[in-house]
């Protein structure tokens, strides 16, 4: 008896809160959709996985690398056409989505790719899909590219 | 460098004669690719490559606008070819046309990627 009546009035006084309330569940929601969009395909976590290793990237590195892990090649063995159709792939499509949701910034004329404001948490989210999966059996788990160009 | 591409090839549904859009003006096809995902590794890379066949430059040197900015790859992507879309099962389902610069672009159900450029009318 005594414990319910408390309750309630714990309770009265949590709803005279309401700011917490609707300050929360909205800001996580939209952060949420955030990591989703920016690593919804495998180039773009390839990318922020790059990131974490170096927060500076030229494009034409970036295509090097890329098409190394997926060609499951040394850097130095990937050939100018595996380079060309990432590269095309990073320049149309991944580089301006993830702009786009604020993931990173590209100066057109360096071509260079840096970290911006909404990086640290898509990053934060790729650290932590990583505790359980690196980047290698990220490789294997993908199967065949392109098939998610989401 | 394994890229299959041929120019003026009106095999195929362009068979009844080019498309005609925006009213009076006609285009003639100047190139096509079928979009191979496993070689091409996305639409992007398979429809810049076509663009930059038709306009004669390297796709690298493509580079204004961004396809992204243009049209919506991924949906077309998702809608034509997503995952368990058999490849003998692309037949002439649907196609969607979008404008790049002045190329015309029409994007296959069946694959078939084709770039189309004015010609004047007197021409034809």
């Amino acid at each position: 008896m005594t414990d319910d009546s408390t309750r309630g009035e714990v309770a009265d006084t949590g709803s005279e809160t309401p700011p917490t309330g609707d300050r929360f569940p909205a800001q996580e929601i939209l952060e949420l959709d955030h990591v989703y969009e920016a690593l919804g395909h495998p180039r773009r976590r390839y990318l922020c996985y790059s990131l974490l290793e170096d927060t500076q990237w030229s494009l034409t590195d970036l295509a090097t690398t890329i098409a190394a892990w997926e060609n499951d090649v040394p850097e130095h063995e990937v050939a100018a056409n595996q380079r060309e159709r990432v590269y095309v792939s990073l320049y149309h499509a991944h580089v301006p989505k993830l702009v786009d949701e604020g993931v990173i910034a590209f100066d057109d004329a360096t071509e260079t790719i840096t970290p911006a404001e909404n990086a640290d948490q898509v990053l934060a989210a790729l650290e932590g899909v990583g505790a359980s999966l690196d980047s290698t059996q990220e490789t294997h788990a993908r199967g065949d590219t392109g098939d998610e160009e989401r | 460098m394994v890229i299959r591409v041929t120019k003026n090839d009106n095999r195929g549904t362009t068979s009844g004669g080019d498309p005609t859009f925006d009213g009076d003006r006609h285009w003639q096809q100047a190139a096509q690719r079928l979009y191979e995902p496993d070689r091409d590794g996305g639409l992007t890379t398979a429809i810049v490559f076509a663009i930059a066949d038709a306009a004669d430059v390297l796709p690298s040197e493509l580079t204004s606008p961004t396809l992204y900015e243009t049209v919506d790859v991924a949906g077309i992507e998702q809608a034509f070819f997503s995952s368990h879309t058999d490849v003998t099962d692309r037949n002439g389902a649907g196609s969607v046309d979008f404008r790049y610069t002045e190329y015309l672009v029409t994007v296959g159900s069946d694959g078939w990627i084709r770039v189309h450029e004015r010609t004047e009318p007197e021409t034809v």
